[in-house]
């Protein structure tokens, strides 16, 4: 596993998030399911998210990238990362 | 200021600032305002926000010990610090950069600040909320009823959660502005003095850039964050009041004689005197290990925000019962520490997630991590 955002594509990125889920859901879903409707997202694992994102990939989710709709999917959130310079795309 | 060291070292400074007063305020019921701005002019009262804002700069877990320190002074004074830490800490989370860099310094060099959640309506379950914020050209227009908002008596701000189109906001409210009133709550059972008070919303009329980020999303994405600083805080806040528990009883008890033996050579006493130790040690480290996940940003540290506070307030709440049972007619007037405790320690069973509202979060977590 790449560990620098130099290094680290969409796919560690994608990859991640999956096993994150995995261990602190118990979800085993598809990048593109959406989670606010699978009712995966409790409100402390919805902050849960958002420090291991940041933690993860080096990034700041705060003010404006503060949406649902980055959070929706496994895909957004790889996504955001990448905007937000995480990773390469 | 008498002592030296308090100009540079946040807890001499409170200990200066408190000294043998707490007591006082508790019997008055308000804390005196010089004091107060003492408090927020440096810094304490937010001790987190970054030394480049202008603030202590401190890691969680030295916020924590500060806490705690405070906390054995005197709980309203504590409490001042969780209202405005969890404020400084919403603009920090939620804040743009420039809501940062014009928030932050004024947080961590003088402004008071409190923060609005709960209503007649709301309290546990926030998506009740019935207080709106609505767009108004270039303006926000804040309407509300919120109560029991701590520190709100000495608040130069309150930040304000509302309904926000179909999700929730947060505003920051100057208490100046026109349509803002501020009632005190007359006689709360703990934490008398730390300004408790009910704050109604008319109409108020503000720049929309007092709306911070995150504006739109869910009650419980943009609440969470913010009630995570707060626990923690009142967590420490709860190892304060066992530590004042235990010097007060270990002195009283080691001190007064009953049946020719100190109160301590009596073995129901030692009981009391052996779980006080045992509730402070173990709260000391639930905290220390929700901070430290804090310091290293792992996701942990939501749910172990969660654990130390129920823990914290139950132990609390148990050991300063035991405090008074020891202290007896020594300690069983309104203004002295165990009386303090006693009544402080039975409100933070109640606030930032009630002890119900906790045991459910922690009972999500013992399924997520073991089912």
């Amino acid at each position: 596993m790449t560990t620098t955002a130099e290094t680290r594509d969409a796919d560690d990125v994608r990859r991640n998030l999956l096993e994150f889920l995995k261990q602190r859901a118990k979800a085993e879903v598809e990048p593109d399911f959406d989670l606010f409707a699978g009712g995966l997202v409790s409100s402390l694992f919805a902050l849960e998210l958002v420090v291991h994102l940041e933690n993860a990939f080096g990034v700041t989710v705060g003010g404006e990238d503060l949406k649902i709709d980055n959070f929706r999917t496994v895909d957004a959130m790889t996504a955001l990362v990448v905007r937000s310079g995480g990773a390469r795309g | 200021m008498t002592d030296p060291a308090a100009m540079t070292d946040p807890a001499a400074l409170a200990a200066d600032l408190v000294g043998d007063r707490a007591g006082g305020w508790d019997l008055a019921g308000r804390l005196p305002d010089d004091v107060v701005r003492a408090f927020a002019a440096a810094g304490v009262l937010c001790p987190q926000v970054p030394a480049r804002f202008g603030g202590l700069g401190l890691s969680s877990v030295d916020t924590g010990e500060l806490t705690a320190h405070v906390g054995a002074l005197c709980s309203s004074t504590r409490s001042l610090m969780t209202s405005q830490g969890m404020v400084a800490w919403a603009v920090s989370r939620l804040g743009s950069p420039e809501q940062h860099a014009e928030h932050l310094p004024r947080l961590a060099g003088g402004t008071t600040a409190a923060v609005a959640f709960s209503e007649a309506g709301a309290g546990s379950d926030l998506s009740g909320m019935a207080a709106r914020i609505e767009v108004d050209g270039d303006k926000v227009v804040v309407s509300g009823a919120k109560v029991w908002v701590t520190g709100a008596a000495y608040a130069d701000v309150v930040l304000v959660f509302g309904r926000y189109g179909d999700g929730a906001a947060a505003v920051l409210v100057p208490t100046s502005a026109a349509g803002v009133t501020v009632t005190r709550v007359p006689d709360p059972l703990g934490c008398r003095a730390a300004g408790h008070a009910d704050v109604l919303l008319d109409e108020v009329r503000l720049p929309a850039d007092h709306v911070l980020g995150g504006a739109g999303l869910p009650v419980e994405w943009l609440v969470t964050p913010v009630l995570t600083y707060g626990r923690l805080s009142v967590a420490w806040g709860c190892v304060g009041i066992l530590r004042a528990c235990l010097a007060a009883t270990a002195t009283h008890s080691r001190t007064r004689r009953q049946g020719g033996r100190p109160l301590a050579e009596h073995q129901l006493v030692a009981e009391h005197l052996a779980e006080l130790h045992v509730a402070e040690q173990a709260a000391t480290r639930l905290c220390e290990h929700a901070s430290r996940c804090w310091d290293e940003s792992t996701p942990e540290l939501v749910s172990a925000a969660v654990l130390a506070k129920h823990h914290g307030a139950v132990a609390a709440a148990r050991g300063a019962s035991r405090a008074v049972q020891v202290m007896a007619s020594a300690g069983a007037r309104d203004g002295h520490p165990v009386a303090r405790a006693h009544r402080d320690a039975k409100l933070m069973e109640l606030i930032e997630g009630s002890n119900e509202i906790s045991t459910l979060l922690l009972a999500e977590r013992a399924l997520a991590v073991w089912a």
